[in-house]
């Protein structure tokens, strides 16, 4: 589905999608450590990297992508990430696995968000 | 990367000292600068002249490929700038962009792109045709035309108007015997270069005809504009259905609506025993169109005259208007500019930065 509104707040730390009536909120950080980039995702599972120490980034600029994707340019100079209208909702509706998952992988590789 | 930075406040220091005070924010990545500036809401024209002006200046950087300026507003956070997208700038006039795919090569893309961007036309839309196959582009011989494009003032393209129809192709920029041997970066950057070099200015619709199968250009072309819709082209037979299957499937990854099937070389009448021979199978298009749940645009029977025309530089639907064929065109084009009409309302999001 196609959101009518993509809205990046004032502090560039959350960005919000619109769907009608419902919304959809992620911080910057969450996106950027979930990037379907290739530089984060690689080419295989075994290959994924576990992004860590991005507390503090924000977003810096948003591309339409076609009529798919959007691509986020985030402050760290990650730019590669085309998040496609059904990436972004999966990762809405799985958004508090998907980061326990991480918080717990961050522990186990002895990384953490700072 | 910092050097870049510096060097571009410094340029935009030389076209304006006052600039630099509106810089909102700067960032190098990927050889792109992303700079977004203070706006005020109520001279968004002016504004949006230095915008180009600051996109043309920094993309003469060494080492940059692409500049992209934003306008932010803090006055009002309701009222915040959309950004559209600014990609593909030659083609921003241009209302609906449809492209016509099959999958499989040699199933008559071209042949079905030129009829129906006329056929469009005649029924009163200002029409462009976009012949993005880089390694066999063969609208100039379907239009019969192979004059080189002019440049414009403005030091852009400018497209070959024949038929009352905006034509680009590669091939009017090439001889027509040397063949095309090339990479894939310089495929996307020629499919780049006829999407924002070219001046195509106002036109309702851009025929755009997809060289086969699934790679860059198609890729490419769904990336850089907002496509209204596919036209998929397949002959019944059942070595192409499968690849047109797969042009379905490609174009519903990125989100561009199926416009529907046409088959093609549906059907052969021998011109001297009336006898109608079913050469490439029957029907088959139009089944996969019920299996793909997707609608079925019409059949174009397998007819000398179109061949001939074809390769004469006249297509069918000008030079044989009352054929059967030259309906079916008509018929198509009916419901291809119908069906986008229904379609593009459903379009595309607001980005707001506030």
């Amino acid at each position: 589905m196609i959101p009518e509104n993509i809205i990046l707040s004032e502090n560039k730390k959350e960005l919000t999608l619109e769907y009608g009536a419902t919304k959809s909120v992620m911080s910057a950080e969450f996106l950027r450590v979930n990037s379907p980039s290739a530089e984060v995702k690689g080419h295989s599972p075994a290959q994924k990297k576990t992004v860590s120490g991005k507390r503090a980034v924000s977003i810096n600029s948003i591309e339409l992508v076609g009529n798919y994707a959007i691509k986020l340019i985030f402050d760290d100079g990650h730019a590669t990430g085309i998040y496609t209208w059904q990436y972004l909702q999966e990762l809405f509706k799985g958004k508090d696995k998907i980061w326990k998952d991480y918080i717990s992988e961050l522990r186990k590789k002895g990384l953490n968000r700072d | 990367m910092s050097d870049i930075k510096t060097l571009a406040i410094e340029k935009l220091n030389e076209l304006n000292p006052e600039y630099p005070e509106l810089i909102e924010d700067i960032v190098v990545a990927n050889k792109k600068i992303y700079l977004s500036l203070k706006t005020d809401k109520a001279k968004v024209d002016k504004f949006t002249k230095i915008k180009l002006q600051i996109e043309k200046e920094l993309a003469a950087i060494d080492g940059i490929d692409s500049v992209s300026v934003s306008l932010t507003s803090h006055s009002d956070a309701i009222q915040a700038k959309a950004i559209p997208q600014e990609n593909a700038s030659g083609v921003s006039e241009v209302r609906n962009i449809i492209s016509v795919a099959s999958g499989k090569g040699g199933v008559g893309k071209s042949t079905t792109s030129i009829n129906l961007a006329i056929a469009i036309n005649q029924l009163g839309f200002s029409v462009g045709l976009l012949d993005a196959d880089v390694y066999g582009p063969s609208i100039p011989k379907l239009v019969g035309d192979r004059q080189k494009p002019k440049k414009s003032k403005a030091g852009k393209i400018l497209p070959i108007k024949k038929y009352n129809i905006s034509l680009m192709s590669i091939g009017f920029l090439v001889p027509e015997d040397s063949p095309m041997i090339w990479r894939g970066p310089m495929v996307i950057s020629a499919v780049n270069q006829m999407l924002n070099d070219v001046e195509w200015g106002k036109l309702d619709y851009l025929v755009v005809d997809m060289p086969p199968g699934t790679g860059d250009v198609q890729l490419t072309m769904a990336q850089r504009v907002p496509m209204s819709g596919a036209v998929i082209v397949s002959t019944p037979q059942d070595l192409a259905l499968i690849d047109a299957r797969k042009g379905i499937e490609m174009f519903k990854k990125v989100n561009i609506p199926i416009l529907g099937i046409i088959e093609n070389m549906s059907t052969f009448i021998c011109p001297n025993c009336k006898n109608e021979s079913h050469i490439f199978g029957f029907e088959g298009a139009k089944l996969e169109a019920n299996n793909q749940k997707v609608d079925f645009l019409g059949d174009i029977p397998l007819e000398i005259d179109l061949r001939e025309c074809s390769d004469n530089g006249k297509p069918i639907i000008l030079s044989k208007t009352d054929s059967v064929v030259s309906k079916k065109f008509l018929e198509i084009a009916k419901s291809v500019t119908k069906k986008v009409g229904d379609e593009s309302s459903s379009s595309k999001p607001n980005i707001i930065i506030n």
